[in-house]
Parts: C-alpha cells; sequence; structure tokens
C-alpha cells in the first residue's frame, strides 16, 4: 500500500510539474465544449437560396419576397440562368428555386402549376433543408395568396410531440454528448505517453528492481490520472449545467458513477497503447489517429447507430463512448431510467474489466533486449 | 552551392523516410489505421434512419386506423411494432428506448375523418436522439400525409420538381467520402509532422542539426517534403479506393484535383510542423496537434454549415485549411470545379502555407535558448 | 559465502551472442570491480543477475535466489542503478528520494546521505536541473538506501568528475555495512584497482577474477595488465589522420572566445571567458560537473546566445554567420545524440551527407571510417541498442566525418573502454600534427595530460590555464589529478 502511494504521489508530481496534463484536462474541454455550443447547431440550419422568377405577374413578385422574409433563408434573386448554375457550383448559394412564366396562369385556372427546385447535391444536408424549406415558402405563400383552393384541406392532421426535449434544442443532446467524445479524446491524451515515458527515459528499469509489484505499477498509473480526469469530467458538465443551461433533469449521483466507469475505458485505451508500444513516438501516432475521429463518428452523437449494417453495429460495442452517450444524453433529459443506466454500465463495466486485464498483462517486469 | 544544399536535404528526406517509413511499426500505423477507419466510415454511416422501432397505441382499432398502420408496417423504414394497451406501456417503451417513435390513434380517429374534419394522429419522438428521432418523425408524418392527401381526394395546386445536382440520389455516402478522405489526410499529415521536430529535441539530435551546416531552410525541406509525399500517396490511395469500391463519381479534372490535395497537404504540414516547432516534448506536441485538429474537424463545416456559425468563428474558419481541402475534394470529385474556381479557394490555403511555414521555420532558429 | 553464483550461463539477441557460457562466483562482503571492452557483455550481465533479463540457458543464483523466477524476492534485497539512472528530473531531489525511501519502505531520513553528497543545498532544485556528478550522487543515494545485501552499479561514474568520483567512492564505502556485497560496472581502471576483486569480461567471458593486487602494484600498471588481457593495444600511425586534407589557412587564432557570459537570472553559469586556440592545438576544458563547460561549449557553438561577449570560428563570429562557421566545425555532444533508430551506418550516411560529402566520395569515406572504428560486424545494428562505448565511438566518427578543421568533443570518451580511448587519442594527436584545432573536456585526468594547454574551469571562471605542466608545477602536483584537487582547492581559499 505504501509503495501504491508513493508511486501515486510521484505521478501527482509529475502531473502538477508538466502543464501539459493540466491543459489537456481542463482547457480542452473548455474549447470542445465552446464549440460544441457556438459552431455546432443541428436544429435549423440558416441557407442561402437563390431565386430566379420568370414570371412578369406582379402577384409573384410577393413569393419572391416570401422567400426574403424566412428566418432561415437567406436568399439571393438572379435573372440570369447562368449566374445562378455558377453559383452553385462555387457554394455561394446551396440552391435555387426557378418559377417558369407561366406559373400564375397555371394557379388561376386550377391546374397544377410546376416550378423547378434545385439544389447542390454534393452536400445532401443542406440540399435536404433547401428541399424542405423551399416548399414550405411556397406553400405558405400560396395559402395566403389568393389562389388558395379552398378544398385543399387535409383529412390526417399528424402532430409531431418531441418527448424529453420541447424546447428541440438539439444544444441539450449535443452538449453532453459531446462530453463523452472529448473525454475518450482527454482518457487517451492523458494516458498514452505515461508507460512509455518510463521506458524511454530509463525510469522503468529502476523501478522494476524495486519492491513495487506489476500491480502497484498498473494502478499507480490508472488512478492519478483517473481522478484527474474525472475532475476534468465534472467541469465539463458543470459547464453544461451551469455555464450554458443544459436542463439536467436526472441523479448526480448516477452520472458520476458512469462516468466514472467510462472514465476507466478511456484511460484504459491509453494506458493499454502505452504499455503495448513502449515508445512514446508510436504510442502518439496510435492516439493521434485513433482518438477522435471514431469516437465522433461511431458512437452514435452524430450518426444513428441503429441504421448501421449489422456487423457495425456490433463493432459499435467495442467502443465505449457509446454507451456513454447513451447514457448521458438519457440521465440529462429523461432523468433516471434503470434499465439504460443498467446496460450501459454493465457493458461499460465489461469494457473497463477487459482493458484493466490487458493491460496489466502488457506491463512487462523485465526488459526484452 | 544549389549542389551541396540539395545535397544535404536529400539526406535529411532519407533520413525522415528511414524514421518513419521504414520502420515497419510505424508504417503500419501510417497505413494501416487510416485505411481502416475510411473502409469502417464508408460502409456504416449513413444518414439515412432505417431499422426504426414503433410503439403504437390504437384506440380507434377502425378499418381506416388499421390501413394507416399498415403503411407504416410496409414502409422499409420501420422494423418492429409493439402494439400497447395504454398509456402508460406505450410511455414506458419510449422512455426505456425498446422504440424510437410513438404513435398514438385517437378513439374519434375515423369518426373525424368520416365528418370530413381533420383527424388527428399524435407521433411521439425520443428527443434524448434528436438527430435520428427528428428524421424519423418526419419519415412518419410524410407516410400520415400520403395517406392523408389519398384519401381526401384534394387536387394538387402545385407541381416542384426537385433537381439534385452533382448528386441525384442525394446520397449521403458520396458527400460523406469525400470529406472523410480530407479529414483522414489531416489526420496524417498532422501526426507526420507534429512529432518529428519535437521528438528531435527530446532526443538531443536538434542540436545535432543545428550545429551542422544544414540552413533553417534545408531542415524546413527536409522536414516537409517527406510527410508531404508519404501523406499525399496515401491521399491518393483513399481516392482510388472511395472510386474504385465505393463508386464515387469523379467529374473534375485529375491534375487540378492532385494540385488541391498538394497545396492543402502543405498547408497542412506547415500546421503541423509550426506547432512541432513549439513545442519541447512529444507530449505537448499531441497537446498541440489536438487543440488544432479538433476544433479545425468540428469547424470546418462538416458537421454544421459555416454560414450558420457565429459571426466571430467564421471569420476564425477562413484559417483552417481543413475547410478549403473539403471544399476543393468535394467540389473537384462531385461538382468537377472549373479551374477559376479551383484558383479561388487555393488562395488561403497558400497563404496559409507560407505563414506556417515561415513561422515554423523562425521558431527553429528563436527556440536554440 | 556466495552472493551470485553463475554456471555455463548463455544469453543472446538475434543470434548475437552476448553471454557466451559464462561461469562466475561473486563473493560476499567484497566489492568486485566489472571491467571489460564495449560491448563485452558487462549491462547484460548485470540485468541478468538483477532479473531484469531471463538467460536463455544456464544456472544463475544470487542470495541463494533465482532471479529469473523469483525476481520479486531478490528485489528487496537489491539496490541497482542502472546506467541511464532512473531518476525522474522533473521531480525534485527531496522528492525523488522519498520515492525511494517509499519504495523501500523507509522512513524519510536522508541527513547523513545529504551530507555525503553535498546535495543538501540543493534539496527542492528539479534533479532534471543538477549537473551531472550531482545526478550521480543522487542516483547512488537513492540505490544505495537501506540495509542492503546486494548493491549492483552499472558504471555509476560515467561523465563524472574526478573530485565527484571519490565522493561516490566514498559514499558506497561509507553507507553500507561490511556484509554488503558491491557489483561495480566502471571504465575507469583506478577506480577498478582500488576494488577487492577484478571481473574483466571479454566477448561474453570471463577472462580474468581475482584481485586487482595480484597482477598490479599501482593504477598505472594494473592499466597495462588489463590492456594485455583485453587483447594489448599497437599503436600505429592514425589512418584518420593520413588521409586528412591539409589544412592551410592564414587564421592562426583558429577557435576564439571573446568574454563569454551566460548568465540565468542573477546566476553566473559562465563569467569573462576568455581564450584563443591556435592551429593545430588540443586545448582540454577541465573542470568539476556545473562548472560551466557544456554551457562554454554551447555558446562556442552557437547552440546557446551568450549574453555578453562573442565567439569566432575560423574568425567568423558565429552569431553573424552561423552556417559558415559550423561548416568547419566537427561536434560531438555530452548526451548521445544521434538518431537512434537509424542503423549505425545510415548515421553515418546521414552525416556525410549533411556536411557536404559529395557522394561519389561518400561510399568511400564511410567504408573507410567503418574500418578505421572497427564497426564492421555492428553497421547495421539501431544506433539505440548498441553498447555505451559503441555510441560514444559513432558520435566521434560522425563528428569528424567531413574532415573539420576543427573538433568540439564534448566528454568524447565517457564510457569508452582503455583501448579504444587509447586509440582515440593517437587520431586526435596525430590530428593535431596535420593542422587539426580541438577543444576537449574530459573527466579523465590522464587524458588531460594529451592536451597541448589546459583552462580549468570552477564555479563559471577560469582559475588556471597552461600547459599540463605548468599546471602541476603551480601546486606542486605529481600527477594532473593532484592537480586538479589542489587548484579547485585553492581557488576555494
Amino acid at each position: 500500500m505504501k509503495i501504491l502511494f508513493a508511486l501515486i504521489k510521484k505521478e501527482y508530481l509529475q502531473i502538477i510539474r508538466d502543464p501539459s496534463s493540466i491543459i489537456i484536462a481542463f482547457i480542452l474541454p473548455l474549447v470542445s465544449i465552446l464549440i460544441y455550443m457556438y459552431g455546432i447547431n443541428l436544429d435549423t440550419v440558416k441557407v442561402t437560396i437563390g431565386i430566379k422568377n420568370d414570371d412578369a405577374n406582379p402577384e409573384i413578385s410577393t413569393l419572391v419576397k416570401s422567400f426574403g422574409h424566412s428566418k432561415y433563408v437567406k436568399s439571393i434573386v438572379y435573372d440570369n440562368q447562368e449566374a445562378v448554375e455558377n453559383d452553385i457550383t462555387r457554394s455561394k448559394i446551396r440552391g435555387a428555386v426557378i418559377i417558369p412564366n407561366d406559373f400564375s396562369k397555371k394557379l388561376s385556372k386550377n391546374q397544377p402549376a410546376d416550378f423547378i427546385i434545385i439544389t447542390d447535391g454534393s452536400e445532401v444536408n443542406t440540399a435536404n433543408y433547401v428541399q424542405n424549406y423551399s416548399l414550405q415558402i411556397v406553400n405558405g405563400w400560396l395559402m395566403a395568396s389568393k389562389y388558395k383552393n379552398i378544398s385543399t384541406k387535409a383529412l390526417i392532421n399528424p402532430i409531431v410531440r418531441v418527448w424529453y426535449n420541447e424546447d428541440l434544442n438539439s444544444h441539450y443532446f449535443i452538449l453532453p454528448g459531446s462530453i463523452a467524445v472529448t473525454m475518450t479524446l482527454i482518457g487517451i491524451l492523458l494516458t498514452a505517453l505515461v508507460v512509455a515515458r518510463e521506458w524511454e527515459r530509463g525510469t522503468m528499469e529502476a523501478l522494476l528492481t524495486t519492491q513495487a509489484k506489476k500491480i502497484d505499477i498498473v494502478l499507480s498509473k490508472y488512478i492519478p490520472y483517473f481522478t484527474l480526469g474525472m475532475m476534468s469530467l465534472s467541469f465539463s458538465v458543470f459547464m453544461c449545467i451551469v455555464v450554458f443551461k443544459v436542463p439536467f433533469r436526472g441523479n448526480l449521483f448516477i452520472l458520476f458513477f458512469v462516468s466514472g466507469l467510462f472514465f476507466l475505458t478511456a484511460s484504459g485505451i491509453g494506458l493499454l497503447i502505452s504499455s503495448k508500444l513502449k515508445n512514446q513516438f508510436l504510442a502518439s501516432q496510435v492516439s493521434l489517429s485513433i482518438g477522435f475521429l471514431p469516437s465522433l463518428m461511431l458512437s452514435g452523437l452524430m450518426f444513428p447507430i441503429n441504421s448501421m449494417p449489422l456487423f457495425f453495429q456490433y463493432l459499435t460495442m467495442l467502443l465505449p463512448p457509446r454507451y456513454f452517450i447513451s447514457f448521458v444524453e438519457s440521465e440529462f433529459m429523461a432523468g433516471t431510467v434503470w434499465r439504460i443506466v443498467f446496460i450501459n454500465s454493465v457493458f461499460l463495466t465489461f469494457l473497463a474489466t477487459i482493458l484493466f486485464i490487458a493491460v496489466y498483462k502488457n506491463t512487462d517486469m523485465r526488459l526484452n533486449k | 552551392m544549389i549542389n551541396d544544399m540539395l545535397r544535404r536535404v536529400i539526406a535529411l528526406v532519407k533520413k525522415e523516410f528511414i524514421t518513419t517509413w521504414k520502420d515497419p511499426r510505424s508504417r503500419r500505423i501510417i497505413i494501416a489505421l487510416p485505411l481502416m477507419q475510411l473502409l469502417i466510415f464508408a460502409n456504416a454511416i449513413t444518414m439515412e434512419v432505417k431499422n426504426i422501432d414503433v410503439a403504437v397505441l390504437d384506440r380507434a382499432n377502425t378499418v381506416e386506423s388499421r390501413e394507416l398502420l399498415s403503411r407504416f408496417e410496409n414502409s422499409p423504414r420501420f422494423r418492429k411494432f409493439y402494439y400497447v394497451e395504454n398509456e402508460s406501456l406505450l410511455k414506458n417503451k419510449i422512455d426505456n428506448q425498446f422504440v424510437q417513435i410513438g404513435l398514438y390513434i385517437n378513439n374519434d380517429f375515423s369518426t373525424n375523418i368520416k365528418k370530413k374534419t381533420p383527424a388527428s394522429i399524435l407521433i411521439i419522438s425520443d428527443g434524448r436522439q434528436t438527430n435520428s428521432a427528428s428524421i424519423a418523425s418526419a419519415y412518419a408524418t410524410q407516410i400520415a400525409n400520403d395517406y392523408g392527401d389519398e384519401i381526401s381526394n384534394v387536387s394538387l395546386q402545385l407541381n416542384p420538381t426537385v433537381r439534385n445536382w452533382f448528386n441525384p440520389n442525394l446520397e449521403y455516402r458520396w458527400y460523406l467520402l469525400t470529406i472523410i478522405v480530407a479529414m483522414l489526410a489531416l489526420i496524417i499529415t498532422l501526426l507526420l509532422t507534429a512529432l518529428s521536430i519535437a521528438r528531435e529535441r527530446e532526443m538531443g539530435t536538434f542540436d545535432q542539426l543545428v550545429v551542422s551546416p544544414l540552413t533553417s531552410f534545408e531542415i524546413l525541406l527536409g522536414k516537409t517534403l517527406p510527410p508531404l509525399v508519404i501523406a499525399m500517396f496515401l491521399t491518393v490511395i483513399m481516392t482510388l479506393i472511395i472510386i474504385v469500391f465505393f463508386k464515387i463519381p469523379f467529374n473534375g479534372s485529375a491534375i487540378l484535383f492532385l494540385i488541391s490535395v498538394f497545396i492543402s497537404l502543405l498547408s497542412i504540414t506547415g500546421v503541423g510542423l509550426f506547432i512541432s516547432s513549439i513545442c519541447k516534448t512529444q507530449q505537448q506536441a499531441i497537446l498541440g496537434v489536438i487543440t488544432f485538429q479538433m476544433p479545425a474537424i468540428l469547424l470546418s463545416g462538416f458537421i454544421s454549415p459555416i454560414e450558420d456559425m457565429p459571426q466571430f468563428l467564421q471569420h476564425l474558419t477562413m484559417l483552417n485549411p481543413i475547410r478549403f481541402f473539403m471544399l476543393l475534394v468535394r467540389g473537384i470529385f462531385l461538382k468537377g470545379m472549373s479551374f477559376n474556381d479551383v484558383f479561388y479557394n487555393l488562395i488561403p490555403l497558400v497563404l496559409i502555407a507560407i505563414l506556417t511555414l515561415s513561422l515554423a521555420a523562425l521558431t527553429f532558429k528563436r527556440k536554440l535558448d | 559465502m556466495l552472493t551470485v553464483k553463475i554456471k555455463n550461463l548463455t544469453k543472446t539477441f538475434n543470434n548475437q551472442i552476448a553471454i557466451d557460457n559464462l561461469s562466475l562466483e561473486i563473493k560476499k562482503g567484497k566489492i568486485t570491480g566489472l571491467i571489460g571492452a564495449d560491448g563485452s557483455g558487462k549491462t547484460t550481465l548485470i540485468r541478468l543477475i538483477t532479473g531484469l533479463l531471463v538467460a536463455d540457458s544456464g544456472e544463475i543464483s544470487v542470495l541463494g535466489i533465482n532471479p529469473a523466477l523469483n525476481k520479486e524476492k531478490l528485489n528487496p534485497k537489491i539496490g541497482y542503478m542502472p546506467q541511464k539512472f532512473g531518476l525522474y528530473e522533473d521531480l525534485t531531489v527531496e522528492e525523488n528520494l522519498k520515492l525511494y525511501a517509499d519504495l523501500k519502505n523507509l522512513p524519510y531520513d536522508f541527513d547523513k546521505i545529504l551530507t555525503f553528497t553535498k546535495l543538501a543545498p540543493f534539496v527542492h532544485r528539479l534533479a532534471g536541473a543538477l549537473s551531472g556528478g550531482m545526478k550521480q550522487k543522487l542516483g547512488l543515494a537513492c540505490a544505495l538506501m537501506g540495509t542492503l545485501e546486494f548493491l549492483v552499479l552499472d558504471e555509476p561514474s560515467v561523465g563524472v568528475d574526478p573530485i565527484s568520483r571519490k565522493d561516490l567512492m566514498e559514499m558506497v564505502k561509507n553507507l553500507i555495512n561490511p556484509n554488503t556485497t558491491v557489483l561495480w560496472s566502471t571504465a575507469y581502471l583506478d577506480e577498478a584497482h582500488s576494488f577487492d576483486i577484478s571481473v574483466v569480461l571479454d566477448k561474453g567471458r570471463v577472462i580474468y577474477n581475482a584481485s586487482p593486487n595480484d597482477i598490479a602494484k599501482n593504477a598505472q600498471e594494473f592499466e597495462q595488465k588489463v590492456i594485455d588481457l583485453m587483447g594489448g593495444y599497437h599503436k600505429s600511425a592514425s589512418k584518420i589522420a593520413q588521409n586528412y586534407p591539409n589544412l592551410d589557412s592564414e587564421i592562426i587564432c583558429r577557435v576564439e572566445a571573446n568574454n563569454l557570459e551566460k548568465k540565468y537570472g542573477d546566476f553566473y553559469a559562465v563569467k569573462n571567458n576568455s581564450f584563443c586556440i591556435n592551429k593545430g592545438e588540443i586545448f582540454g576544458l577541465l573542470g568539476p560537473n556545473g562548472a560551466g563547460k557544456s554551457t562554454s561549449f554551447k555558446m562556442m557553438c552557437g547552440l546557446i546566445k551568450p549574453t555578453k561577449g562573442s565567439a569566432k570560428i575560423m574568425g567568423i563570429d558565429i552569431s553573424d554567420n552561423p552556417s559558415k562557421a559550423r561548416s568547419n566545425l566537427g561536434y560531438m555532444a555530452q548526451k548521445f545524440s544521434l538518431y537512434g533508430n537509424l542503423t549505425l551506418k545510415q548515421n553515418l550516411d546521414f552525416f556525410a551527407s549533411v556536411y557536404g560529402i559529395e557522394n561519389d566520395r561518400k561510399k568511400e569515406r564511410v567504408e573507410e571510417i567503418v574500418e578505421i572504428f572497427d564497426f564492421k560486424n555492428i553497421q547495421n545494428q539501431k544506433a539505440e541498442e548498441l553498447p555505451l562505448g559503441f555510441k560514444q565511438r559513432l558520435s566521434l566518427a560522425c563528428a569528424i566525418i567531413h574532415n573539420p578543421p576543427i573538433l568540439f568533443l564534448d566528454e568524447p570518451t565517457s564510457g569508452v573502454d582503455i583501448i579504444a580511448r587509447k586509440e582515440f587519442w593517437n587520431h586526435i594527436k596525430s590530428l593535431s600534427k596535420k593542422g587539426v584545432t580541438t577543444l576537449v573536456t574530459t573527466h579523465f585526468m590522464d587524458e588531460a595530460e594529451y592536451c597541448d594547454r589546459i583552462s580549468l574551469f570552477y564555479k563559471g571562471e577560469t582559475i588556471a590555464l597552461g600547459t599540463p605542466c605548468e599546471l602541476k608545477k603551480r601546486v606542486g602536483a605529481n600527477t594532473m589529478q593532484e592537480a586538479f584537487v589542489n587548484l579547485i582547492k585553492e581557488s576555494e581559499r
């Protein structure tokens, strides 16, 4: 026990001496949360749409105007087809609406009136927005115009209710979810070099001839970075709840319990890289390569896991942030749901144990060369 | 004179290749990890929401309501249906995430339809997974509307034609893969450059270089070329993979594409070398990389469009090479961007490259003490 | 009573034999010196004894324990100081001591050790900021803690000045109890001569195992005997010098320091340092660790900017035109600073090209160097895997590969075996006759005798400057070692 404490103390002293650990633990989450807060918006995306009206009827000019009045659309009026095309290629506008010269004529004759919506399909998300916004605006204009057909009344009225997020604020799930992505990265970065460094600097050789046991060495790496990581995680949660006012309906105790399990897996990944490679250069390369993108892309934060091919759904089961995102979003927005807490904790515990065993097995007590 | 310089630079380039490329462990990391990620992301990620599970509470249980529900059952997007008896069971299914959406049909559904007054149907989406939930509820709304249109026999007043340029079927993969190539190229380039000088500093070999007749410029050149060549090579491989195996259409000029990739990678190399030149240890270098890489990816316009960001962040993205890199890759690939448009987007990249490379060269000298 | 019993031990690395069917017994309560040529297997043997490596075959028993099987039982009984001592450089002296005390389950009782090591004033300094000699003392202090049965030291005196070396020896002799066995590997033969037993290794075998006094009465004689044991040194004409181009230049003062000064905060690392080294002169910079030798060195080649004064190489000011000035320079750093992940030959190739040797000449030159330095068998090994002595030789080889008119060598022979050192100085002497100017630091006092002039450095200032004879005469000393100690004492007063 005394040996373990001594090693842990040493690790803390090293953390204090090297500002980069502190920066990783506290500045990085701050930067990250600010980016997710202000740089990322998944609710209502504002797009620039070009509009070209070939119909000389003055009634139609109100349609052009209503594009200008929409909150979500910035419109640019064109009278030259070629300019429209060029600007779409250049990504200056994300799409365009073209009103043909017989538009008002057909409307007054009660024939279906043709018009064209062009989108820049190279950006699929904005293309969808262009399509939806344009249809809404044209429809809205029609309902308020003299061309409105009385009989147009849908018999079924679908009402959408969004539970747990009535305000439809995507930050309510992005911010807590982003903690999982950031913390995976931080867990790996904090720990990926700490074992390799001791091998390279020769301190491991001295350590191996002391009375420190394998379990002491492993735990002395886990515990300090785990506590540092948990402080960092608490800091992020604090920022979410207090500064950015994300509603928290769950239980703080449960949140910290599952966070702890999660951070054990994140630091386990880093320690595994470090103790396996024993070389700072290679460990850095690996952690830079896998630290960020997989957890951003495959954890379910941005892209639905359910829609992936089955094999890849199973593959994501190896990613700790997947479970944490699922848990943390639910805990924040719906409060404690025991089934969700339980399933995710079980998987996290399982992964944390496997990683711990792997780290332990890969901690050498002798030199290889 | 020129010969001497060339000889020195070639020696340095050779040395760099031996360290990063000839070392089998390092090479495996540099090649295998990005390519593996490319293959996984390409196959796994989709924006389409599939396999949606639904909980249904049908209080009407009439011909009409059953007809509507059969439309859902026949849609390929929906998977499992849980028919429940009461509200609390419906809530339970949603709370515990057995389902992504819930449908509630009131007992006046058919009577309303017969009275020709709008009959409501409630679509409940799980706001904890807002991203996929909102897409799922849009599908559900669509199905309900279509059914409503069918039974009310309304005549259509508008007949929009949607043309999705460059990507007629709005295949998300086309968009995603061009972006992933750019992101992975960024990661490879950074991990090849950011460690190179920091590592030499840590090992003491940098002094040896400084004392040699190598000038700052030559060191810069020797440190720039190998990562550039390796990253270029891998980017071309990834590009070929997405063309050949994932059938992404390549509509632009191959030469323009290569030039754009080259200049983009050059600017990223500059960033990486600059980070490396100001860091004393590899630990600091990976921190530097992450502090750049994470915001660069998140604020590249990939997750949320740039014109949607606050003004301040929009200005900041002018310094983000990955923003222009992604635009160019996608633009040349899918849109067949012309020389003029490519040139216009290359200017900021060239400026970033000049700025960062000269900063790096200046810092070599400054950092001697 | 035996502490170590080894029978027919063999250890190979990638089909290269490091320890070859070795048998050895180490007696309890004695200090045993381990000496041998570079690459003779000293470090491997030590690591096998401590259980850090496991042998391919053979029997080994340390304190009655098999280190390959029961390393954890052995650990509490031994103190081990590896070559790269395991100090945490980002921890202070006190924190390092406390850590090792805790690891060995001992109370924080450092008074005695701090007085002995003279580290008391520096307890709150980071270990990384200590001078080389003090680091070694601290390392030894950590290894010495507790009541040990067996102390294993792998070249603790590499890069340590004569005074500190004496201190290290005193520390060991005073801080252990009479029953403690010591295994001490060293390249200093005067040190080895003072031990109870000498074990000489050669190519992984024991070629001598008895008291050093059996074959030699004093250190000088012992040195000669060891050289004979290792195959003898035959002085021959230096091939490096033979092929060296003649260096004609008008400049007499080849290397010049003018009032060099370096100040860190209020602390003068180097103060008022001026000298001029003439063509063909070997100029020695001597002084205890931490006196400011390396700082002067780095200022001379432009790695550190002086706060005052200037340095000129071949008449060119290093801060005005560093590139041009440095092209005349061969530099060998104190710490091994070549590319560890490149092979020996790749390192030579690299430095040959960087220093502007034309491609057609390069191959020839590299082969020549390989032959002169005896690198044939190891030229395809990675530099980081080489034994310390070979690393030093490689560094030197890289420094002279381009036939520079000026050599800056910072402790070039630290950790190098005696024969290689003799060869090395033979080269330097011959080169100086060809007009090569050398600035060198060393902690081997016998080497100081080779210098034409010596500047003795202490606390950042030159306290004596002159030929070795002049310096000895000044304080009435017989050997350089004595002169060194006396001159420093004199300046203390």
